[in-house]
């Protein structure tokens, strides 16, 4: 099984390695949108002083991290895995003795990661030189236990993902089905704003479901912020909400192979 | 004339190709409705911690908003689409066909693909501008209004241009096929008014890929920030824009030898 990942892995790490000019355009669409959020909540805080307690300091600090844990925890199912159930490409991976999703679609995502990241990493660096974020209250415990986060937070995102690109097995609107979802997983995981900014409902509500373990829940460990309470119960419902994103993926993905007609192929 | 007919049978083709897909029409509706709804929160949520963004009052972020998503609209319905068609047609040399119709093919490159639906959008737009100017009509003079309109028309022509600069590269580099890729990356800047941005990124949306010169600087004239001389430049970088677009683009079919022979 290992040895499948890895020849999965090379094969995925090639083919990424050939596109790696286009990699700077694409990490654009990943930078624009929270670096404009920033300069939005910045200057609101500077001209008040501070917007319900938050510096601009700290919306910088917010907003630097949000870029790191974006690049971890998100995956891009959608785009590599939905065209192959329309357009029949799916068959050939289906005869194999390997899952999919869970072997091909997986590694394929950890090589763009990876590549990404190449790309990212001194991005980032020249972001830091520019906003100086203050980050003292960051320390190696707190990254250790965001980096658990993280995973997890990657392996909920990832599988509700797959579940969701699954619904191509019914529908060749499963895009319209996710982009609604993608529209909700940026109000829900502090993309758009850090939560404790949002009214009082979209807070609670937040909190019952999984988007801010995707982005808000790790930002704010690794800026500690949260009590060790706090750190528990995130952490309980991320161990929730994996085991049910495992069990939507695993009868939505049985049910979908039945239904699979191989059209076009 | 000549243009408009083409025009209107380019629509009512591209309308029958939609009819098609009647369902997905409606479905799109409602996706944009919703991110409309998305972008109104976020407004919301941005004016109930703070009474102004960067001097500006919600009327004048809305009317941003509208203006914001005029410029999306001529992005998605015209842009994209054609984009898409016309990178195709270099690679496989079918472009050919356009050089050989008795038509401008620069206007046949860029408006015989329209997303219909997108009429939608527009409609949008022109309700969130009527809500937005009227929730702040006590800052509005009519030159400011007439500037306004000016500059959104000029605003709109300097996208298009540059669109025409990026898509004629492609005659020189055939497999620069992500050409407005980094339109779309840069977008999401149009939504705020540019004054808030850090100045790289100023820089960026005003001079280089020139988003905040279509959506900030025409609400800029609105609020009247701006002077009339101020806004004729703008104008005026509009027409010498496209002029200069236009001579890429003709400079560009000269260098097109065609991909089969």
């Amino acid at each position: 099984m290992l040895k499948i990942y890895q020849r999965l892995w090379q094969v995925n790490w090639a083919e990424y390695w050939q596109y790696r000019a286009n990699m700077l355009m694409y990490l654009l669409y990943w930078l624009i949108s929270p670096i404009v959020y920033l300069a939005v909540w910045t200057s609101i805080a500077n001209a008040k002083g501070s917007v319900n307690g938050l510096t601009a300091n700290d919306f910088i600090a917010y907003y630097m991290t949000l870029l790191v844990v974006d690049q971890l925890t998100s995956n891009i199912i959608i785009h590599i895995f939905a065209y192959k159930v329309q357009d029949g490409s799916l068959s050939s991976e289906l005869i194999r003795p390997a899952h999919p999703m869970l072997t091909n679609t997986f590694m394929n995502n950890l090589a763009s990661k990876a590549l990404n990241l190449l790309v990212f990493i001194p991005v980032w660096g020249v972001l830091w030189l520019l906003y100086q974020p203050d980050f003292s209250a960051v320390t190696a415990l707190n990254l250790l236990i965001a980096a658990l986060a993280m995973l997890l937070g990657f392996l909920v995102s990832f599988l509700l993902s797959a579940a969701i690109t699954s619904l191509a097995f019914w529908t060749t609107r499963v895009y319209s089905v996710h982009e609604f979802y993608f529209a909700i997983s940026l109000l829900f995981s502090g993309q758009f704003v850090p939560l404790q900014l949002m009214p009082q409902f979209i807070q609670t509500a937040a909190q019952f479901l999984p988007f801010q373990l995707f982005l808000y829940f790790p930002i704010q460990i690794i800026l500690g912020k949260l009590s060790t309470a706090q750190i528990a119960q995130g952490f309980l419902s991320g161990v929730i909400w994996l085991a049910v994103a495992w069990l939507l993926f695993r009868w939505v993905w049985r049910e979908g192979v039945k239904r699979y007609s191989a059209v076009g192929a | 004339m000549h243009i408009f007919k083409l025009l209107k049978t380019f629509l009512q083709v591209n309308i029958q190709m939609s009819l098609a897909y009647r369902a997905d029409t409606v479905v799109n509706m409602l996706l944009n409705l919703m991110w409309l709804g998305w972008e109104l929160l976020s407004l919301s949520i941005i004016f109930a911690n703070t009474n102004t963004l960067g001097g500006w009052g919600p009327g004048e972020l809305i009317t941003l908003l509208g203006v914001f998503r005029m410029v999306n609209t001529l992005m998605s319905a015209f842009i994209w689409p054609n984009t898409e068609k016309f990178n195709a047609s270099v690679r496989d040399g079918s472009f050919d066909y356009n050089l050989l119709m008795p038509v401008d093919s620069m206007f046949l490159v860029t408006f015989s693909r329209i997303t219909v639906w997108r009429a939608w959008e527009m409609l949008l737009a022109i309700g969130l501008l009527v809500s937005g100017i009227s929730i702040s009509r006590d800052l509005i003079s009519l030159p400011g209004f007439l500037g306004f309109l000016l500059l959104v028309i000029s605003g709109m022509l300097i996208i298009y241009s540059l669109w025409i600069v990026l898509i004629a590269l492609t005659f020189w580099f055939t497999k620069f096929d992500n050409n407005v890729t980094i339109l779309q990356a840069l977008m999401d800047a149009g939504r705020y008014p540019i004054s808030v941005y850090p100045v790289w990124l100023r820089i960026i949306v005003t001079f280089i890929i020139p988003i905040g010169v279509a959506t900030t600087i025409p609400v800029q004239a609105l609020r009247g920030e701006l002077a009339g001389p101020q806004v004729l430049l703008f104008a005026g970088v509009g027409v010498i824009g496209f002029w200069l677009a236009s001579r890429v683009w003709r400079a560009g079919v000269k260098r097109y030898s065609g991909a089969s022979s």
